[in-house]
């Protein structure tokens, strides 16, 4: 069909102007794949449908929302009354909700399985450091965003996330207090903040389709790594991205839709996880929720804020958990990419998958003394995972790697 | 394959997780189960019922308008049954309880909650709401007056005096009182998200749909895939 397209006088016509038919070619039907990509590989097109489902979804919702925390009957305030209003009397505003708060989760399901395969495959290796840097850097914009945009239904568990989230940098000397002053809009979250992270809201999708172009631009630069971590030259070890891997893409988004239309279908709450019970609750600034947690994707990086006594310290840590993703490429030191080869590394990688999930469950819990230490023990281990790459290769027997793929 | 390894470690943990998260929201006594149909036009309608008599002395559901008790084809009232409901109240004006939030605090302490939301807004939804109207029980310790002890809420001293009047009902009457918070507990759960049902039925033909798109999808992955050698 693509090539009957490209026959045609039309296209011809925007060719001459646009250089498309070299654009199409150089990055679809002649870009180079490698042929024994596994389905771990389809999670980075995902990444990218529910992107574009977040924009189109926050556009319809932002028609409708309105960011002001003034008080109306019952302790509501406009902005709690808009989201209502969406869910019950504007057209399908109900459907273009849960799929936004839905899509929300599932952004950071299909990111994080498309960032531990890059981890398990060694994709972070040369030539791909700049690659997972710029992968890192939209991780982070993807948590901001969804940090803001928690906030704009102003329930409890929006107000009291935002207030302690803003607080961790008031904890940071010197700058602290100014920093935290600037984000919230004056001395204690309020109506400035709202309108602020509604506005950051807007912009930091934005910035995030700027950088994923990047991201794309440089893969297709590098070209996709392989399960076997090899390098591969053109030839019989590759094949053209289109029709290959468009269709098994196509594929991918058909199961990935199926499970993503069934929660926001059937469970859009998922029992608590997607949509916390206490943001049903309207903001109120004079009652402290029992327990406060973030969403769930931000929870393990909490756990680690959580384990240390000393706020600063936590504040520390956090942030250096998040920054270390930036140096891993300059970390592992070891020739060979692929967790396949790498028997010792391969433990470590499950382990801090493990690890992940262990400290996403305990930042979610009520905290309790045996959850503390369990948390501790997962931060030293999420730590060490990455401070003892630079010296694995130096014990590590890695297995023979193939000839070809 | 090496990764499903992993997702098995992953799904484990997770199955590990949720329950016991699931527990630990939960807190202290075992929640009675609902009986509850928001499918069911009778159950939704006897709830607005023991909701207008009872509970709206009150509280109010803000969210949920007159217009809407028209609307909704799972309420479905007439225009004449809506008009005696509303009084003077405008049809667009969502149900409010005439007892000003200045008097409650005065009578109870606190101003009573907005129930438009109330099933969504608590842990156990339905079953913690009719927990609740057939939990109230005089304080084993002697020092919650009767009638603000409960043994579902958080606490156990609550500033909402009994509403179906359960403490100290006849036998004869439990079954009667059950119905009420069962019916009431299906129109609260209704109210918090309207068109749930509605979605449901969507739902079902999404489903059918994206499978089939799936399945034709992986055909023709095969299809095209078919000359690859791996």
């Amino acid at each position: 069909m693509l090539d009957k397209i490209m026959k045609s006088k039309l296209f011809g016509w925007v060719d001459e102007r646009t250089g498309a038919e070299a654009i199409i070619k150089s990055q679809l039907t002649e870009y180079e794949v490698p042929k024994n990509l596994n389905y771990m590989w389809n999670f980075g097109s995902l990444a990218l449908l529910v992107l574009v489902l977040q924009i189109l979804t926050g556009i319809f919702l932002a028609m409708y929302y309105k960011p002001s925390a003034a008080l109306t009957m019952g302790g509501y305030t406009v902005a709690f009354d808009s989201v209502e209003r969406i869910m019950r009397d504007v057209n399908f505003g109900w459907l273009i909700r849960y799929m936004h708060a839905v899509g929300a989760s599932a952004f950071f399901v299909v990111v994080y399985m498309h960032i531990g395969r890059g981890l398990y495959y060694g994709s972070y290796k040369g030539p791909r450091e700049l690659l997972w840097i710029i992968g890192v850097v939209i991780l982070l914009i993807m948590q901001g965003a969804a940090f803001f945009g928690y906030l704009l239904p102003w329930g409890q568990m929006s107000f009291w996330g935002a207030t302690v989230i803003t607080n961790l940098f008031g904890a940071l000397p010197v700058i602290g207090g100014f920093l935290q002053e600037v984000l919230r809009g004056g001395f204690a979250v309020g109506d400035p903040t709202l309108n602020r992270f509604f506005s950051l809201h807007y912009l930091f999708p934005l910035l995030l389709v700027a950088i994923v172009g990047g991201h794309v631009h440089a893969l297709h630069v590098v070209h996709s790594n392989n399960p076997t971590g090899l390098d591969v030259h053109e030839g019989k070890s590759t094949i053209p991205f289109h029709p290959y891997y468009t269709i098994k893409d196509a594929f991918g988004v058909g199961v990935f839709l199926t499970f993503y239309c069934y929660v926001v279908f059937f469970n859009p709450q998922m029992g608590g996880y997607f949509i916390e019970v206490d943001n049903y609750v309207p903001a109120n600034n004079l009652q402290t929720p029992p327990h406060i947690a973030p969403v769930w994707y931000l929870t393990p990086w909490y756990t680690i804020l959580r384990s240390f006594e000393s706020k600063l310290l936590g504040v520390v840590a956090m942030g250096a958990s998040l920054a270390i993703l930036f140096v891993l490429p300059f970390l592992d030191r070891s020739k060979v990419r692929s967790a396949r080869y790498r028997p010792v590394y391969r433990q470590m990688v499950y382990l801090f998958f493990v690890t992940v999930i262990i400290l996403g469950y305990c930042g979610h819990s009520a905290p309790t003394p045996t959850l503390k230490l369990v948390g501790q023990i997962t931060t030293a281990y999420y730590f060490a995972f990455f401070l003892l790459l630079p010296f694995v290769h130096k014990f590590e027997k890695t297995k023979p790697l193939p000839e070809e793929i | 394959m090496k990764l499903k390894q992993l997702l098995t470690v992953a799904c484990l943990s997770l199955a590990v997780a949720f329950p016991m998260a699931a527990q630990a929201s939960g807190g202290g006594v075992a929640l009675k189960h609902a009986e509850v149909d928001v499918t069911s036009q009778e159950q939704i309608r006897r709830g607005l019922t023991v909701f207008v008599d009872v509970c709206m002395g009150c509280h109010s559901a803000k969210y949920v308008t007159y217009k809407g008790l028209i609307d909704y084809p799972e309420i479905g009232l007439s225009r004449e049954a809506v008009d005696e409901l509303r009084g003077d109240s405008p049809l667009t004006s969502g149900m409010i309880t005439d007892l000003s939030p200045e008097d409650a605090a005065v009578s109870y302490g606190k101003v009573p909650p907005d129930l438009s939301l109330i099933v969504n807004a608590r842990r156990g939804g339905a079953d913690y709401i009719y927990s609740l109207l057939t939990g109230f029980e005089s304080d084993p310790a002697g020092e919650v007056p009767d009638g603000n002890y409960n043994e579902y809420f958080p606490g156990h001293r609550i500033a909402m005096p009994d509403p179906l009047g359960w403490l100290d009902h006849d036998e004869a009457d439990t079954a009667e009182l059950e119905a009420q918070a069962n019916d009431v507990s299906a129109f609260l759960t209704f109210i918090g998200d309207p068109h749930q049902n509605e979605r449901h039925a969507i739902g079902k033909y999404v489903m059918i749909f994206l499978i089939l798109l799936t399945i034709v999808l992986y055909l023709l992955k095969k299809e095209v895939w078919k000359d690859v050698k791996h």
